[in-house]
């Protein structure tokens, strides 16, 4: 008897050793994003839901419940214009996406064209750039008195014919396909380069023409980073606010309509709705995807691989530079208009008027207080971004606790969440709560930020911290040092070029950021684009431009300086031989 | 210098995925001891469970079961960064970001160690490995050669005096001749440090040339343990036998038991064995009509080209000189044997050639008795 409870004794005390010694700070630290995104994502997204159900008021009550936010779909004209042409604005930016895209990612993946590493860099210039800032420059261009417009309507009106103005839905579809088309560029330029030729040849040899091949053989292979390219492009347009804002005229898209409901009349909930139908229809799209690729992997089985013969024939090479420089051409001419556009007063017809430098020489003046605004929200955003997106890369990566899956998913939910979307949930969960109540300040803006630039971080540490091999942190763990000791001596200088990669591009779009932060500003808090975008509407282009150049040029300076500068630490990898 | 400890296994049980879908039970109860200051070699086919092993003796695995005990102190739930050991790694794991000193004195610094005493340390350590020079350079370790970046693992895992040193094939990606080197180095090194040393290796010549005793490891169960003299002059099992040097096997079957002898029955010609050896290679009790395994050394087998007395016949498939002896390659009948034999002789035997029929001598005192359960 007096043996036994002593050996329950002993034994307790081992276990409560046993307890003390277990290593609990990778819980403690897996435990601050988790709290993060809880109160910053899923409770502002359970709100939107019950607000969208929600009739009137900030109250939530069963009285109030029901559908009347939803039965707009259905009753108002306005909703249902709207919702049919977010539709078809997204299918329609997907396919010209591809038309464009396609053909130049094989022209510059399999033929002889010189310049190939030039037209790869200019090609993403697109979605580096603010989408908005292509849309009002193709005002300028192919606006009412736009001067390509102008110039085309002088030629064909013998015949005629009247070009179309921007304003309206072909508008938006053409800008967004030449924002949103180098997704597509560049993902099947990485496909039909990556595709083992020993395929192609073997199909080749078996005495398919060459059409055949690319039918049989070349296309199934390189579906499936087309329909992901297909789906970020439907995404990132379904999602957009900028480009309808500016263009739309009097067509509304989902995220227009988001705004208009909240600036125009405070109807948090009815933009709740909105917003839920919206990421109801990325999702189906998220889903969809899956499907199809899913049916669609196809294995590469054979382990050889040969190099490519690249086609050599004068007329393919002719064709295909001619077509990529067309495409180059029409999708910089935003970015020259607006350079051109910035040294004067007005444009139109066919020359710009009032040669000046008054765009230039105001900046200082009116604009102080948004780029210090933008500097600092993205700054602030950004280093908060990298140091939250490092740790849940990390955790999941790396100490893989259960649950990893769920911080996983929590991270990439908002790569498909519209930045109009995100803001809305902030507002519906923060505005005038109870709780903390966070409109109109920086915070709000920075936790916006964070939310929507969260996965850019996450998926470049990820990525870094896969090609980084675990026995050099087992090997430090060994040595004596525990996680964090290893983490920072060990880990971070090795993944430092991945995290500085993922929170430069994240600067770099926020420092443009317009979708989120046009719900969210306040007087204080008014960022760059956000002026640009108020002097676009009222027509003042001019300086609308010159804030725009500068804008530009900055964020070309940033990711070119990054490139220059960890180009090569990325590339030099850090594997012992 | 910290006193060696010994290292002991109590019914170490690892399972893989315990609760997913397809559980590896990697680690079958082992129990064994390791003495102190003992250099002892893991030996296993690739995918046993050596590598299992090492890393739940490091802490870097949970174990499923039992318990490890560095002397007297259960380190079974000690996280690896507090168990004061050291590990070399396969693939060396050297921190590309740092150059060799910093590389080396890692150790040191997590132990927040003065820097005087970093400085002596490192130096000795380097010393000791045989790199005095390197330090003066001080290059990054990328810039060294297979055999150098070794040699660093090893001073990296030893400069703080760990109570362990754990080893996981660390000879693998290094070339022949260095592996022959360097296998004399870590033994000089580690007679001089006295440090518990476990060394991981699939390949036997290697274990049996750097280790004081081994333990040959199958499917993640402990085979046999003892000096390499002792696996090879007595297997336990079949498989230990043909692990630890190469071992022909025939098949036969107890005709008798009697006054401490067996009779063991093969193709119809009659062998006795010694009783008294065999009790640890058979679980159950010998008995007439049991199947049984009779192997022999290729150097304790003979061929001639008449049939002699309780031979058995066969066919010449190949015959290779291997300088000092000659091996011959020769098929048995299917019932008999069902791997080819190899026969080492010291001379050509006048008149065989290969497709030769010729006559196998099985010399009973240097043959052994297995169980047919732990066939090779
Ligand atoms: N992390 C793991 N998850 C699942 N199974 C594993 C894991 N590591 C090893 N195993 C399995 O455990 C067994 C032993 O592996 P290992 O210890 O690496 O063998 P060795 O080092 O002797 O070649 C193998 O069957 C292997 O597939
Ligand atoms: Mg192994």
């Amino acid at each position: 008897m007096k043996k036994s409870k002593q050996i329950t004794y002993t034994e307790h005390k081992s276990l409560i050793r046993r307890y003390l010694q277990k290593d609990f700070t990778p819980y403690i630290v897996f435990f601050l994003p988790l709290t993060f995104l809880v109160i910053f994502l899923f409770w502002p997204m359970v709100t939107t839901l019950m607000r969208a159900f929600m009739g009137t008021g900030f109250k939530f009550s069963l009285e109030t419940l029901g559908l009347s936010n939803f039965e707009r779909f259905v009753t108002s004209s306005l909703y249902r214009r709207s919702l049919r042409n977010s539709f078809v604005i997204g299918l329609a930016t997907v396919i010209f996406s591809l038309l464009v895209g396609v053909p130049m990612g094989y022209f510059v993946a399999r033929v002889k064209i010189p310049f190939k590493s030039l037209l790869l860099s200019l090609g993403i210039l697109p979605i580096i750039m603010p989408s908005f800032i292509g849309a009002f420059s193709w005002i300028i261009l192919l606006g009412r008195q736009g001067v390509v417009r102008h110039f085309l309507n002088i030629i064909f009106s013998p015949l005629g014919i009247t070009i179309p103005s921007i304003y309206g839905l072909f508008g938006i579809i053409f800008t967004m396909t030449l924002t949103y088309y180098p997704f597509v560029f560049l993902l099947s330029y990485g496909a039909f380069t990556s595709v083992n030729p020993l395929l192609e040849e073997a199909a080749m040899i078996m005495g398919s023409s060459r059409k055949r091949i690319i039918r049989t053989v070349t296309l199934p292979l390189v579906i499936p980073s087309m329909s992901a390219a297909a789906l970020l492009v439907f995404i990132r347009s379904i999602g957009n606010f900028g480009i309808p804002a500016i263009i739309g005229g009097d067509q509304y898209v989902l995220p227009t309509l988001i705004y208009f409901r909240v600036t125009g009349f405070w109807d948090l909930n009815g933009a709740a709705a909105i917003a839920t139908v919206n990421v109801i229809i990325t999702g189906v799209a998220l889903v969809l995807q899956k499907y199809v690729v899913s049916r669609r992997e196809y294995e590469t089985i054979s382990a050889s691989r040969s190099e490519y013969k690249l086609h050599d024939h004068w007329l393919v090479k002719l064709i295909a530079i001619l077509y990529c420089l067309l495409i180059l051409i029409v999708s910089l001419l935003p970015q020259f208009t607006i350079i051109v556009m910035s040294f004067f007063t007005q444009w139109h017809g066919l020359y710009p008027t009032g040669f000046t430098l008054e765009n230039y020489l105001r900046i200082p003046r009116v604009s102080s207080s948004e780029i210090r605004n933008s500097l600092f929200l993205a700054t602030t955003a950004s280093l908060l971004t990298a140091v939250l997106g490092c740790i849940i890369a990390y955790i999941t990566e790396r100490r893989k606790p259960k649950g990893a899956v769920i911080l996983d998913m929590a991270v990439m939910a908002p790569f498909i969440l519209p930045g109009t979307v995100v803001s809305v949930a902030l507002l519906a969960a923060f505005s005038g709560g109870p709780v903390i109540a966070l409109g109109g300040t920086y915070t709000i803006i920075i936790i916006s930020y964070m939310i929507r630039r969260t996965p850019y971080v996450f998926r470049s540490v990820v990525a870094s911290l896969s090609q980084l091999s675990p026995t050099l942190e087992e090997s430090s763990m060994i040595s004596g040092a525990n996680w964090i000791y290893t983490f920072r001596r060990v880990s971070l200088p090795l993944i430092l070029p991945g995290i500085l990669a993922g929170t430069i591009l994240t600067f770099a779009t926020l420092l443009q950021e317009l979708s989120t932060t046009i719900l969210l500003y306040g007087v204080r808090t008014r960022t760059v684009p956000i002026q640009i975008y108020g002097a676009v509407v009222d027509g003042k282009l001019g300086e609308a431009s010159a804030m725009s150049v500068m804008l530009l040029v900055t964020v070309f300076i940033v990711v070119y300086a990054m490139n220059k500068f960890l180009g090569r630490s990325i590339s030099s990898s850090f594997k012992l031989g | 210098m910290s006193a060696s400890l010994s290292l002991t296994y109590k019914k170490v049980d690892k399972i893989f995925n315990k609760e997913g879908k397809d559980p590896v039970r990697a680690l079958k109860e082992v129990s064994f001891t390791i003495e102190p200051g003992e250099l002892f070699c893991l030996l296993g086919p690739s995918g046993c469970g050596k590598t299992t092993l090492l890393r739940c003796t490091a802490g870097l695995e949970s174990i499923s079961g039992g318990s490890i005990f560095y002397g007297e102190k259960n380190v079974t739930s000690i996280p690896p960064f507090r168990r004061n050991i050291g590990m070399v790694f396969q693939s060396f794991a050297l921190y590309p970001h740092m150059n060799v000193y910093e590389n080396v004195a890692y150790g040191l610094r997590v132990r927040k160690t003065p820097e005087a005493a970093v400085r002596k340390k490192v130096t000795e350590i380097m010393d000791l490995v045989g790199l005095p020079d390197v330090l003066k350079r001080n290059p990054s370790p990328t810039a060294l050669s297979g055999g150098q970046q070794q040699r660093v693992a090893v001073a990296r895992a030893l400069v703080y005096d760990p109570e362990i040193l754990l080893l996981d094939e660390p000879l693998a990606n290094l070339d022949a001749k260095l592996r022959r080197h360097m296998r004399a180095e870590i033994r000089r090194i580690q007679k001089i440090t006295k440090i518990t040393t476990i060394f991981v290796t699939h390949d036997q010549e290697e274990a049996m040339a750097i280790g004081d005793r081994l333990a040959v490891l199958r499917d993640g169960i402990v085979e046999q343990i003892g000096t390499s003299n002792e696996l090879y002059k007595n297997p336990n099992s079949a498989f230990v036998a043909n692990f630890i040097g190469k071992m022909n096997f025939f098949y036969g079957s107890i005709t008798a038991v009697q006054n401490k002898q067996i009779a063991v029955d093969i193709d119809s010609r009659v062998y006795t064995f010694p009783e008294e050896t065999l009790a640890q290679r058979f679980t159950e009790q010998l008995a007439v009509g049991m199947k049984v395994l009779v192997g022999a050394r290729p150097e304790h087998l003979y061929i001639s080209k008449e049939k002699m007395e309780n031979s058995i016949q066969g066919t010449v498939n190949i015959i290779q000189h291997l300088g000092q002896v000659i091996r011959y390659e020769v098929q048995c009948h299917m019932d008999v044997a069902d791997k080819q034999m190899e026969i080492d002789m010291d001379d050509m035997v006048e008149g065989i050639g290969e497709g030769d029929e010729v006559y196998i001598t099985l010399d009973e005192k240097s043959a052994s008795v297995f169980s047919v359960e732990g066939e090779r």
